[in-house]
């Protein structure tokens, strides 16, 4: 499967041909029956320019409402000194191998695929807000156009079609990388094991499936400074 | 070398629960805080607490009929609430409180059922129109057997004890907002369901009951002890070492906003005490509003104020109260839907009693007299 933009290029070929399989078999290279994929994204901060492309790429492919956002650049500024510094933490949710947002759910909308992804059951979510409660990241939302829990899904719909994330396809920097954690020769892994990956809130137990590179442990938590100086119009508050 | 940082861009994710969960926690904390005040005439038989016993019914049915009808506007979608009951799952609290809350209510109208049936008898003695006649269906049998009421009672005791819990809980163990995931919030939910409960019998003591000063003199000695042990909760959670929630409060109290509503917050325990121990005759009317109005305002504090303290971003989100059905009209909505229950149930339930059917029937002109006299 494609790790990365290079990766993906290389293999469109294959891509190609596999678009033309019947649907149990695409459903077999995404791993959800058998488990054997175990997708993850790491982002290397270092190449982020938070031009937001992920942001709006992710907003054009999955129809996310006005004032909502399935991923986001906040970005910072940082003053040591005399010196000044910006700083850009692209977010998202990090389908996290024990989700908080899962057990609270009151009628099970809210599960874990067996390839990583925790995905929502839009037909039985009812909107109750309970996972977004729950979400330590501030990952979830309710879609204000159908009243449901609402978040990344890794654009699992471009995935059991070979396609990456739309925020990885869109990224400039090459900052997001996509891959299966489980397949050795893939880009994600071979971060993983050359890097210390760091992850948001480790203390909250959750395991996150988003890594970071160059992640600064002033943003691994709750940032502590001075609130955003603009943001898009309010709603619900 | 000391670093600062400015959040230069990021996105408000605004209040998830709106203030249509503020008034289910409130309107059903008033609710089982108002049914423990029916016991000691209903169950305990205690004459004297027989205004009280009434009364505190009458907020108890108008209160909890009303709660669940704020929490399904919550939902976006009423009918959405059937899946509670299609998908159940035994690890969520809120799946758990979808069962707790027809448990508490059904037993709720059981034991109201059976603590009045004698009065549907009485009223429905004489006549042929269509109340008469309903109540006389529901008063077969006459006054039910005590066993029966007390067997109720404790249905509908063990139905508060769990709404007690679970609305507590469900809340409590969300571990993303520390200001939420402290034990001190079930005990602070019941405390001042309690607290309200007491306020809300002060006020139907002078706007529907008699004005009766005995009763408003109990009542306030009654609040006394319940706004202690509000104010000690709320301490203990807010200002101690005890609550991991204390740091995080430190954090929004750095807002002026925030340190009003502490202060309001506080205020709102002291003052009715004061009146409490100072005027207990005289003050039913303002420790009433104000121990309604508390119970309120720390249900709003906990769960607007609660979802105000961002996850991962710097600062505060500022939370403006919308005029629609997500806010402003969505809880005088709910207001008005409680008044117009209340208003049905001065109407056609016998919620003064035996005492009030006999009256009626020699002296039509008896409600207006006073709604409640001892036989």
């Amino acid at each position: 499967m494609v790790q990365s933009r290079r990766d993906f290029l290389c293999a469109l070929p294959t891509i190609t041909a596999g678009a033309a399989l019947a649907l149990p078999a695409i459903a077999s290279a995404t791993g959800e029956e058998s488990g054997k994929h175990h997708w993850v994204m790491v982002i290397d901060l270092q190449k982020c320019i938070a031009c937001q492309a992920c942001t709006m790429a992710c907003i054009m492919e999955n129809a996310v409402p006005e004032d909502s956002f399935r991923t986001f650049v906040p970005t910072y500024e940082v003053h040591e000194g005399k010196q000044t510094a910006t700083y850009m933490l692209p977010r998202l949710c990090n389908h996290c191998t024990k989700p908080p947002c899962v057990p609270v759910c009151p009628v099970g909308a809210t599960f874990k695929l067996k390839d990583g992804v925790v995905a929502v059951d839009g037909d039985r979510c009812v909107g109750c807000g309970y996972c977004v409660q729950a979400c330590p990241y501030e990952a979830r939302f309710v879609n204000h156009d159908t009243g449901k829990a609402d978040k990344c899904t890794f654009c699992l719909h471009r995935a059991e079609a070979g396609l990456l994330p739309a925020c990885v396809e869109t990224c400039v920097g090459g900052a997001r990388i996509f891959g299966d954690m489980n397949n050795p020769n893939s880009a994600v892994r071979k971060l993983a094991e050359q890097n210390k990956l760091k992850v948001l809130k480790p203390e909250s137990g959750t395991q996150p499936n988003v890594f970071y590179l160059g992640l600064d442990t002033r943003f691994q938590g709750s940032v502590k400074g001075i609130g955003t100086l603009w943001r898009p119009s309010g709603h619900g508050g | 070398m000391e670093s600062h940082i400015t959040e230069v861009l990021n996105v408000t994710p605004g209040v998830t629960w709106l203030p249509w969960a503020v008034s289910y926690i409130f309107l059903i904390g008033l609710s089982y805080g108002s049914f423990l005040l029916t016991m000691p005439y209903f169950v305990f038989g205690r004459a004297k607490q027989e205004k009280l016993g009434r009364l505190a019914l009458l907020a108890a049915l108008a209160c909890g009929l009303t709660a669940p009808i704020a929490l399904t506007a919550d939902l976006h979608g009423p009918g959405r609430f059937l899946n509670f009951y299609l998908h159940f799952q035994p690890q969520s609290w809120m799946s758990w409180g979808s069962l707790f809350i027809p448990a508490y209510l059904f037993s709720l109208l059981l034991y109201a059922w059976l603590a009045l049936r004698g009065d549907f008898a009485q009223l429905g003695k004489d006549g042929d129109s269509l109340p008469v006649r309903l109540y006389r269906l529901a008063g077969q049998g006459g006054a039910a057997p005590r066993m029966a009421i007390v067997a109720a009672a404790l249905l509908t005791l063990a139905g508060t004890a769990l709404m007690a819990l679970y609305t507590g809980m469900e809340i409590m163990t969300i571990q993303a907002r520390p200001l939420w995931n402290t034990a001190f919030l079930p005990l602070l939910f019941t405390a001042t369901a309690c607290s309200g409960a007491v306020g809300l019998s002060l006020l139907f003591n002078r706007f529907i009951g008699d004005r009766d000063s005995q009763l408003e003199t109990g009542l306030n000695r009654l609040l006394l002890p319940a706004l202690a042990i509000v104010l000690a909760l709320v301490g203990a959670w807010l200002f101690t070492g005890i609550s991991s929630s204390a740091a995080w409060f430190n954090r929004i109290a750095e807002t002026s906003q925030w340190r009003l509503t502490t202060v309001v917050v506080v205020l709102s325990i002291l003052l009715p005490m004061a009146l409490a121990i100072r005027r207990p005759a005289s003050s039913g009317l303002i420790n009433g509003l104000i121990a309604v109005s508390s119970a309120w305002l720390i249900r709003w504090f906990i769960i607007i104020g609660g979802q105000s303290i961002p996850k991962t971003d710097a600062g505060l989100y500022h939370y403006h109260l919308p005029l629609g059905s997500d806010g402003l009209l969505g809880i005088i909505g709910t207001l008005g839907l409680w008044i117009a229950l209340l208003l049905l149930m001065l109407e056609y339930l016998p919620w003064a009693g035996q005492a009030f059917a006999d009256r009626t029937k020699n002296r039509p002109d008896v409600l207006a007299d006073s709604a409640i006299t001892q036989r």
